[in-house]
């Protein structure tokens, strides 16, 4: 019998041991997901927490996640199998860097480290039992614009492209490759903390794992790894056969690509066949010219999210919740980019609309299920990424800002939507306002809930925001915004809620903004950014 | 009579009692310091009048005025889980009343869709504007409109108020805006918090959540206090325990509601330091060691766990977090996860056994108290052989194993499994959890457990204790006579604390002068108010801390106040996060006094040796089951054992108020306090 057929029928057989292990291999992504906090620079790690920690099994398969962004869910393993096709033979204390989006990596200032995890040194032809990756989105990896979140037509004006290369060799750091990395930022220091940071979260992931290992015995960890996989895998049978078999296609559009004005369509059919489904995106747009494409770890990440909420809290979260799932994403269109398509804007807003379209189909099959499902009505359907940089007079130095805001929550069939949060496949924090005005020459006017923008229906869709922030010295923004004209669903007779706006407030005039652009600004102009509200739910 | 209370004299030969009102359990400790007396004694609760309990347990123990009394309730606390606080309004600058609900803009659960943010303590309609503005060097943009304020008042009385918070942006760098309204406000009627004086830390929205939770839970615990102080007879003294480890007087309690929340875990960690602080000492002269105290704390009670680290000193937190709404005073650092004896087995959809979190409380309780009908993990532990049914609480409450057996079975044969097997599965499945609990607590922020003692307290945690040493390779284990009553022990041993803290963002190069300077500010806030709660002048002592970090940095590290602070700075960053940046700038973003009044801390009777040999404890063999087959193990009285006896494992310990277990291997030692230390077999 092969391990995986014995863990297999082994596992009614050992409840205990099973539920024993999904604590352990969690506690290995949490624990390093705490040193990346702790020891990173960048507010935006720290502060925001935009980063992920996973363990992997020898065949790439993810073990556990650490609860961090959704967004990296079903894309770091393909980060682990690009650092794997790249150098077969890995040895001990080796680690790839990449952030390549076609191969392994989602957008740019997205930096994964793939480490290997060997169980004794010495035979260095063998296999790695399993490997540990840590993901960071770093404040800015170069490209035509600070933050490098650009209105960009090609990947090559996003920043720096790193293929899956070793960052450290045998336990020595590739000096030569790290400085070139940091003579493409903008700002080398934070990353250099940044991805020492990275390094050390991985250490402690790799000895946590070697010292279960010793602690339980290799063919217990197998064991152990097989058999939660197969778990969550039986969980999400169990999910699927609960939906109505058959086909349930639905059909949601991008606002623009940023550069044109047509909206984007972006189609998903979802085929129930007893405890299988297939979701498919055919027929969605073909990529864009603009930054909103999503690569395929993008999708497959969405689908991953999607299926995830709908397991419950409780299943352990790996690889296992995609076995029974068939993903079709058609290269070269929106949701399965080729190169050398730019992506920036694919990982924070292409995203959210895969969520939007996949959970309409699901609410379509729920339809014929009597509403078990619970499915929401449409969130946000944005980050509201918003960028700005320029010189700081007063400071006497260049300075970058960062931030994403949330937005209204779709209404479910029994509760109305939350306000003022973020939704779906990302769950960063606010930067504190006295923290804002303390470090940039910014002041905040306004940050408060914007009132009757959810959807009206039996429930509500949450409101979004309205922030309103000046700025004391004429500099740059990049927006890049979605739900500005096309509105987030109601379900069952629920009203949508209502479109996002950005606006440009100078002296006493009110200049409305599209929803993705850059523009220059004057000292003591406002910009006044109000997000999207959720839809409602029932008439 | 205060005159009296007010003598230091007095304060030393006074009668002590320390109370712990719980959920099941009102707890009391006295202390006599004339003659050394230390009594412990639990009695029922009374949830509707918790003062009733309190007042016969004083009778019991025949407690008479003049006397102090520091009490640990949970009246804070249940107010805002059960958010049953006061009717409470928000006063913020003009644009910002949403603060409180938006918080940090993040959803509570990534991945369930159903999940939402907890309802913000005061609804938006209580949350009121005023015109002003203050940027980040504290200057004035606009100025308060005290119009606008007084047109507020009629709306709050409509709206029948009780308390407001007032929170405005900046305000801790210019509180004159929040105290003129404060100023109107008190005049008004209102129980008022202001933000500047709750917490003057930047970072609004922790600072607003901080404040506002205080105005909702100070009017609740106030009455309450009023209540038990009417009721006790003249020359009680009462104090409270707060959250960060020290206790306050009644009256400062009763605006100061926040400090208070967590009270009774507090007692727990202060109590299980000193008693470790003992041990460590050593019995005779010359033993023992002068190294800092590491100790883990465990206290395993029926619904759930706390667990804390002593390094030296209890680990502080600045970042709680309690039902959902930041808690930004420094408060002991006190980890609770939802799983002890009462905690529920079960059987989920994937086929797994899962234990916890709902509990079975206290009622019905675990299937063999007689009344519920599911497993707990104190059913396994009676079907394992490991919890005497006869002995439970000395006697006093008989256990029915044959329920235990019933739902057991019941619950193995939907895993397929034998009755053996999942009472096993059931310890082994919350020992995960537990074990998962303490890596928060120790590796994940950096402490290697292997250099510490584990400290089991509360009345479910000695079956667990060692095994969980053992999987974390902690060595020694000690559990302390007084086991159930510790919080109640901690409340006298406490010392009168008070913190001070203040935002100033002060760069590191600023003159040492400067920043004694403003430290004297905050020590000469905390002298008075010491003085003004009854101590005297030579036993108040300071403390002071910067919090610090590199410009640009978003965290900071607080460390205690030096000439040398920046090279300390430089060095704590190093051990903490791997690096240091020596050429970096480094700035100040807060400072922070502890003003401490020192009590006499009760002695404990050491107790003389008296032979190795433990025959009079001993009760009787029973067959205990482990994973390794079923035994025949020595069950002993744990009130019988001496100074100087020696266990070895297997045996079982049984105590009125708790059972101990040690696996083969482990051997055990009777300390003069009459601890049980337990040599874990790594």
């Amino acid at each position: 019998m092969t391990v995986k057929e014995k863990a297999t029928t082994e596992i009614a057989e050992d409840p205990i041991r099973l539920e024993i292990f999904k604590h352990l291999f969690a506690s290995i992504a949490e624990e390093m997901g705490v040193v990346l906090r702790k020891a990173s620079y960048s507010p935006n790690i720290k502060e925001r927490r935009d980063f992920s920690c996973a363990v992997f099994d020898g065949q790439t398969r993810m073990v556990a996640q650490a609860a961090h962004i959704p967004v990296h869910l079903g894309s770091m393993p393909l980060s682990v199998q690009a650092a794997l096709h790249a150098h077969p033979y890995l040895e001990p204390g080796d680690m790839v860097i990449l952030n390549d989006p076609y191969r392994g990596g989602t957008h740019l200032p997205d930096i994964t480290l793939v480490s290997p995890v060997f169980l004794d040194e010495g035979h260095h032809s063998q296999r790695a039992f399993a490997f540990i990756a840590s993901r960071a989105h770093h404040a800015d990896i170069g490209g035509m614009a600070a933050g490098s979140m650009p209105i960009a037509r090609e990947i090559f004006q996003e920043g720096l492209i790193i293929p899956p290369v070793k960052l450290v060799r045998g336990g020595e750091m590739q000096q030569a490759l790290l400085d070139v990395i940091l003579a493409n930022v903008r700002t080398p220091e934070e990353r250099m903390g940044d991805l020492y940071a990275q390094i050390a979260a991985n250490q402690r992931g790799v000895e946590r794992l070697q010292a279960l290992v010793q602690r339980y015995g290799k063919s217990e960890i197998s064991w152990a790894m097989e058999a939660l996989y197969a778990y969550t895998a039986r969980m999400t049978r169990r999910l699927i056969s609960r939906i109505p078999p058959g086909e349930y296609t639905f059909a949601d559009y991008l606002d623009d690509d940023g550069i044109g004005t047509q909206p984007v369509l972006i189609r998903a059919t979802l085929r129930i066949h007893g405890d299988r489904a297939t979701v498919d995106f055919s027929g969605s747009a073909p990529q864009q010219r603009g930054s909103i494409n999503a690569v395929y770890a993008i999708t497959l990440s969405a689908v991953h999210y999607v299926f995830r909420c709908l397991l419950g809290l409780d299943v352990p979260n790996n690889a296992g919740c995609l076995e029974p799932i068939e993903v079709i994403a058609p290269p070269g269109s929106v949701v399965n980019a080729l190169p050398p398509a730019a992506v920036a804007a694919g990982n924070v807003e292409t995203s959210q609309r895969i969520v939007d379209v996949l959970l309409g189909a699901l609410a379509m099959a729920d339809q014929q299920s009597g509403g078990k499902l619970c499915i929401p009505a449409a969130s946000q359907g944005t980050m509201n990424n918003l960028s700005l940089g320029g010189y700081d007079p007063q400071r006497n130095q260049p300075f970058t800002y960062y931030e994403t805001i949330g937005g209204g929550m779709g209404a479910r069939r029994n509760a109305p939507g939350a306000s003022g949060v973020h939704s779906h496949m990302t769950n960063t924090l606010n930067t504190p306002i006295e923290a804002l005005e303390f470090t940039y020459p910014l002041r905040v006017l306004r940050y408060e809930i914007r009132s009757n923008s959810g959807g009206k229906g039996t429930y509500n869709g949450g409101d979004g925001i309205r922030r309103d922030i000046q700025v004391l010295t004429a500099c740059e923004a990049t927006i890049l915004s979605e739900r500005r004209r096309l509105a987030p669903y109601g379900l069952q007779g629920g009203e949508s809620g209502k479109c996002g706006e950005n606006l440009l407030l100078r002296e006493n005039e009110t200049i409305p903004l599209a929803g993705k652009c850059s523009i220059e600004l004057k000292a003591g102009d406002v910009l006044s950014i109000r997000t999207p509200g959720g839809g409602g739910y029932g008439a | 009579m205060t005159q009296l209370l007010d003598d230091p004299l007095f304060i030393k030969s006074q009668a002590r009692i320390g109370v712990d009102i719980g959920g099941t359990f009102t707890d009391f400790v006295l202390y006599r310091p004339t003659s050394g007396e230390l009594k412990s004694f639990k009695c029922l609760s009374t949830p509707n009048n918790p003062a009733h309990a309190v007042l016969s347990g004083l009778e019991k123990l025949g407690v008479k005025p003049p006397a102090w009394m520091t009490h640990g309730s949970t009246v804070a606390t249940n107010a805002l889980l059960e958010r049953k606080g006061a009717r409470t309004a928000l006063i913020t600058t003009r644009g910002f009343r949403d603060v409180l609900q938006i918080g940090r803009q993040n959803r509570p659960a990534l991945y369930d869709l159903a999940a939402d943010p907890p309802a913000p303590l005061v609804a938006q309609e209580l949350r009121l504007e005023v015109t002003e503005r203050i940027d980040a060097k504290g200057q004035v943009l606009t100025p308060l409109n005290i119009e606008e304020v007084e047109a507020l008042m009629p709306r709050l009385q409509a709206e029948e108020v009780e308390a407001v918070a007032v929170c405005l942006l900046f305000s801790f760098l210019h509180p004159e805006h929040e105290e003129r309204i404060g100023q109107m406000l008190t005049h008004a009627g209102y129980a008022v918090s202001l933000s500047s004086q709750i917490l003057p830390e930047y970072r609004e929205y922790e600072r607003m959540s901080t404040t506002v939770v205080n105005a909702y839970v100070s009017p609740v615990l106030s009455n309450y206090l009023h209540t038990l102080e009417n009721s006790l007879p003249t020359g009680f003294r009462l104090q409270v325990m707060q959250s960060n480890g020290g206790v306050i007087s009644a009256s400062e309690a009763m605006h100061n509601g926040v400090r208070c929340i967590l009270s009774g875990p507090a007692g727990g960690v202060v109590g299980a330091q000193h008693i470790a602080w003992l041990a460590a000492r050593g019995s005779e002269p010359g033993e023992g060691s002068n190294a800092p105290l590491k100790v883990i704390t465990l206290d395993m009670g029926g619904t759930s766990t706390d667990v804390s680290l002593i390094d030296g000193s209890p680990q502080i937190t600045t970042e709680a977090c309690i039902g959902g709404y930041p808690i930004r005073i420094p408060i002991l650092d006190i980890h609770t996860i939802g799983a002890g004896g009462g905690s529920i087995a079960y059987r989920d959809a994937g086929g797994a056994l899962r234990v916890g979190p709902q509990s079975a409380g206290a009622e019905p309780g675990p299937a063999c108290y007689g009344k519920g009908d599911v497993p707990t993990v104190t059913d396994a532990n009676l079907v394992l052989g490991r919890l005497p049914p006869d002995r439970f609480l000395g006697g006093e409450m008989r256990l029915d194993a044959q329920r235990a057996v019933q739902v057991l079975e019941q619950l193995g044969r939907q895993l397929g499994l034998t009755l053996p097997q999942v009472a096993l599965g059931i310890v082994a499945v919350v020992n995960a959890h537990m074990e998962r609990a303490l890596r928060v607590i120790s590796v994940e922020r950096g402490y290697d457990p292997r250099e510490f003692t584990l400290l089991s307290f509360g009345g479910a945690g000695g079956l667990h204790a060692a095994d969980l040493a053992r999987g974390l390779g902690i060595p020694r284990v000690l559990v302390p006579p007084m086991a159930s009553t510790l919080s109640a022990f901690g409340m006298l041993t406490a010392e009168v604390v008070k913190d001070y803290t203040q935002t100033v963002m002060l760069p590191a190069t600023t003159p040492v002068e400067e920043i004694k300077t403003r430290l004297g500010r905050l020590t000469a806030r905390g002298f008075q108010e010491l003085i003004d709660e009854g101590l005297p002048a030579e036993r108040i002592r300071f403390e002071s801390a910067l919090d610090m970090r590199y410009i640009g940095q978003s965290y900071e590290l607080t460390l205690p106040f030096s000439a040398a602070f920046v090279e300390e700075f430089h060095r704590q960053h190093e051990h903490s996060y791997g690096y240091a940046r020596r050429e970096a700038p480094v700035e100040i973003v807060n400072l922070r006094t502890w003003a401490i009044g020192m009590v006499e801390h009760p002695s404990l009777e050491r107790h003389p040796f008296q032979g190795t040999e433990a025959m009079e404890a001993y009760l009787e063999h029973r067959l205990v089951t482990f994973s390794d087959g079923v035994k025949q193990v020595p069950f002993y009285a744990g009130e019988k054992l001496r100074h100087g006896q020696r266990l070895f494992g297997p045996a079982v310990v049984v105590r009125p108020d708790t059972t101990i277990l040690l696996a083969e291997g482990d051997a055990a030692l009777l300390d003069a306090y009459l601890n049980l230390i337990i040599e874990v077999a790594l």
